[in-house]
């Protein structure tokens, strides 16, 4: 660990910064003498200032299915293990000491916590065999193997291979927000996308029955006018042709119409 | 277990007649997983390919959809394989009072056709089926 620190030297120096507070807190972690909170204080500063080794352990496995944020907290509470059980006197670096029990403690998340549904142990190793197995014989048959060439290769029976795969299933759990890629309709498109929305017409809806009512009380020409232009989209001259009137009369018409229902809407909200 | 347990093809009756195993489900989609681990061991003791299984199960998958949803609400997802060396036959039915025309265009359709060796939608008045064929790749 402290080797592959080392050679950056601008990084080995604060390497050399950190092993020195490292070593001053921990004498003061163990110091007999020291109050309560002293040694409280000693202990978190020690876990935060070697912080960076967990981080650095939790990015070794990243890309395995777990979020980093959550490596690096399981690996913390491995970092604080180690702070209450190292011993100075053994004369190894804290980082030596501490890497191993970290990197167990993120693979014990795995092994315990990683999966969707608990399988049982066996067959999470079983399971792990299996995907090895798959892998080598594939390389060396060239094509894949059946289950009973696997279990050949494993040392279990065929019953146990179809067992295994069944609980490989349960590894992972399909998200809402997983996009299902494989399927035609719209690629990237989540499982929470293709659920039920609101309609989009719906906030239009109290809009649309507060203006019935006063669309209702508009004189017959008025009304006329308005269906012509905007529900047979009929221009301004078109509409004065229909109702034998000129187009500048039919455009302070409707400027008046809409002006008097936008009014009354106003007026009632 | 022991190599007794596997009933392949090769282990079948003398007569030479295929081995059939049926299995009746209600017709829901909660039990599609029974019908897909059932596939799978099946095919695992055919000497099918871990490929060729998940083949398989994605076919029967669809297989299932397509049937499930003409079949009439409460009836039974009625699944019959026939286990023949390296190969094994399928078919999944249910009771539906109104039959829709086979869509052959469809997606799931699709996919089954293009994983299945053999594959074909029979309809009578009041039954939909699908059947299909899958060879273990072994076979060829």
């Amino acid at each position: 660990m402290t080797a592959d620190l080392s050679r950056d030297d601008r990084r080995s120096m604060s390497v050399e910064e950190t092993r020195r507070r490292s070593a001053d807190l921990f004498a003061v972690l163990h110091d007999e003498g020291a109050s309560a909170a002293e040694r409280d204080t000693a202990r978190d500063r020690l876990v935060h200032l070697h912080l960076p080794l967990v981080e650095h352990c939790a990015r070794r496995f990243r890309n395995r299915g777990e979020p980093y944020e959550d490596l690096v907290q399981v690996g913390t509470i491995g970092l604080i293990k180690s702070v209450d059980r190292f011993d100075t006197d053994r004369g190894v670096e804290f980082s030596t000491y501490a890497t191993p029990t970290i990197i167990g403690e993120i693979k014990r998340y795995f092994r315990d916590k990683g999966w969707a549904i608990r399988v049982p142990r066996r067959l999470q190793e079983l399971r792990m065999q299996i995907s090895a197995s798959t892998a080598e014989l594939t390389q060396t048959l060239g094509r894949s193997p059946t289950p009973r060439e696997l279990a050949d290769a494993i040392g279990c029976s065929v019953e146990e291979i179809v067992e295994g795969l069944e609980s490989s299933n349960a590894y992972s759990t399909l998200s809402l927000d997983a996009t299902d890629d494989d399927s035609d309709g719209g690629a990237g498109q989540s499982m929470l996308d293709a659920m039920g929305v609101d309609d989009g017409a719906l906030e239009h809806v109290e809009i649309r029955e507060s203006v019935k009512p006063l669309l209702e009380n508009l004189p017959a020409r008025e009304k006329r006018i308005l269906l012509l232009r905007f529900f047979k989209n009929m221009t301004q001259s078109q509409i004065a042709e229909e109702i034998g009137v000129s187009q500048m009369h039919v455009s302070r018409l409707l400027s008046r119409t809409l002006e008097q229902l936008r009014h009354s809407l106003e007026a009632d909200g | 277990m022991s190599e007794t347990s596997v009933p392949a093809a090769e282990h079948s009756a003398p007569t030479g007649e295929p081995a059939e195993v049926e299995l009746r489900l209600p017709a829901d989609g909660a039990y599609a997983s029974v019908l897909r681990t059932l596939t799978a061991g099946l095919a695992a003791r055919l000497d099918f390919t871990m490929d060729d299984i998940e083949d398989l199960r994605i076919a029967v998958s669809e297989a299932a959809a397509i049937v499930l949803d003409e079949a009439d609400p409460g009836t039974v997802l009625d699944c019959v394989f026939r286990l023949e060396p390296a190969s094994l036959g399928i078919s999944v039915s249910a009771t539906s009072s109104a039959p829709s025309e086979p869509d052959y265009e469809s997606f799931g359709w699709q996919v089954l056709a293009t994983l299945a060796a053999e594959a074909s939608i029979d309809t009578t008045a009041d039954t939909y089926a699908v059947r299909l064929t899958v060879r273990s790749s072994l076979a060829s």
